[in-house]
């Protein structure tokens, strides 16, 4: 049995994987990108996703497509809750806060000032507006990647603590079963 | 087979760990000091099986092992599923603290439904008839269970013939390699160390 380990642990690095999916949610311009993986990559295909605000309202609902994708403008500039079911009992979420939101354009409208005080500030906000919108095109690739890196793995370390655990747990108990017999 | 947090509804959540406190609570019960070794043996390999996954064309689905955990621990799997349940549950999310209880009854029920009908073919002298048994136990022990998990998920609203089916069929190929592995196995114990195989408490 002992042998038996050791294999399973020697073919482990290669067959890292399981039973649990993941979704990811980023935002993109005024809407939100999401993709659902399961953690050994496998994409989730038509998983139906939820919106839902922090009262557990359904905003909006949709299914990933082949890539594992799924895409929605921001409905409201609230903490938006992204629930994944992938099905059999496969199930992720994840929260967008809304101070990571960005200032939806009819809400910029309502908050800004109406532009009559020249021209002047009405080329400042247009700018403002335009750098924002370059630099979030630009870092989008960048914001994809990371992303991808910080899709959570199962560690060799994990594993073994794990057995550690179990062998520990029950060496106790045979230490303390045994000291009640022999009293 | 790892059904995750927030799917299943409150009655189920209470049933399955119903289930799991009775069989724990005999499985504890019987288990003596000489028991724990093995009980740590089969516990760690249960808990690292699940690691291990087949692809399933465009799923994937992991290997269980609770046939042989059966075989070999009869009872005491109950206890021995649920804490390997727990550290996968806490290390590696699969699965969730408040579906631990449906989670270990849908394994390890069928893990002693696999020793009380296979246990003594599984020990019997004539190695092809033992090989036969743990193949059997593999194998039966991987369809319980995808049955257990679709009869929750349908007590929870999902249809249960279309789940029950969609499991199944994404659990041949693994009851297939488990049923070779769990044979493989009860061999190889019982000319390595026969003493693992002798009947459970």
């Amino acid at each position: 049995m002992g042998s038996k380990i050791t294999a399973a642990l020697l073919i482990l690095p290669v067959l890292l994987c399981g039973h649990k999916i993941t979704v990811f949610a980023v935002v993109e311009g005024t809407g939100i990108y999401t993709r659902t993986y399961a953690s050994d990559g496998t994409k989730i295909k038509d998983g139906a996703v939820q919106v839902l605000d922090p009262a557990g309202r359904r905003l909006l609902s949709g299914r990933t497509d082949s890539l594992g994708e799924f895409s929605f403008a921001i409905p409201r500039r609230t903490d938006l809750k992204i629930v994944v079911e992938g099905g059999l009992g496969h199930r992720a979420e994840t929260v967008v806060r809304a101070d990571q939101l960005p200032d939806l354009p009819a809400a910029a409208a309502a908050n800004k000032p109406a532009p009559s005080s020249g021209p002047a500030a009405l080329d400042t906000v247009l700018i403002r507006r335009l750098i924002g919108d370059a630099v979030r095109d630009g870092l989008q690739p960048v914001v994809r990647r990371l992303a991808e890196l910080e899709r959570d793995r199962i560690s060799f370390t994990e594993i073994i603590g794990g057995i550690g655990y179990i062998f520990g747990i029950l060496g106790l108990a045979m230490f303390f079963a045994r000291r009640k017999k022999c009293d | 087979m790892h059904i995750a947090e927030g799917v299943l509804n409150a009655p189920v959540l209470v049933t399955g760990a119903a289930v799991t406190a009775c069989g724990c609570g005999i499985g504890i019960r019987k288990m003596d000091y000489r028991a724990m070794p093995r009980v740590a043996v089969i516990t760690s390999v249960f808990f690292v099986a699940s690691l291990v996954h087949v692809p399933v064309g465009p799923a994937s689905a992991h290997l269980i092992l609770n046939g042989l955990a059966g075989i070999v621990l009869g009872w005491l799997s109950f206890p021995a599923l649920l804490m390997a349940l727990f550290l996968q549950a806490v290390l590696f999310q699969f699965g969730g603290l408040t579906v631990l209880g449906v989670n270990t009854a849908s394994m390890a029920t069928p893990a002693l439904a696999c020793y009380l009908c296979l246990g003594k073919m599984a020990r019997h002298r004539r190695a092809g008839i033992a090989y036969a048994a743990g193949f059997l136990a593999g194998a039966l022990g991987v369809l319980l269970s995808a049955l257990g998990t679709a009869l929750a998920l349908a007590a929870s609203g999902e249809a249960f013939l279309p789940a029950a089916r969609l499991v199944v069929i994404v659990h041949l190929p693994v009851m297939a390699i488990e049923g070779l592995l769990t044979g493989f196995v009860l061999l190889f114990v019982k000319k390595v160390q026969p003493d693992l195989l002798t009947n459970p408490p």
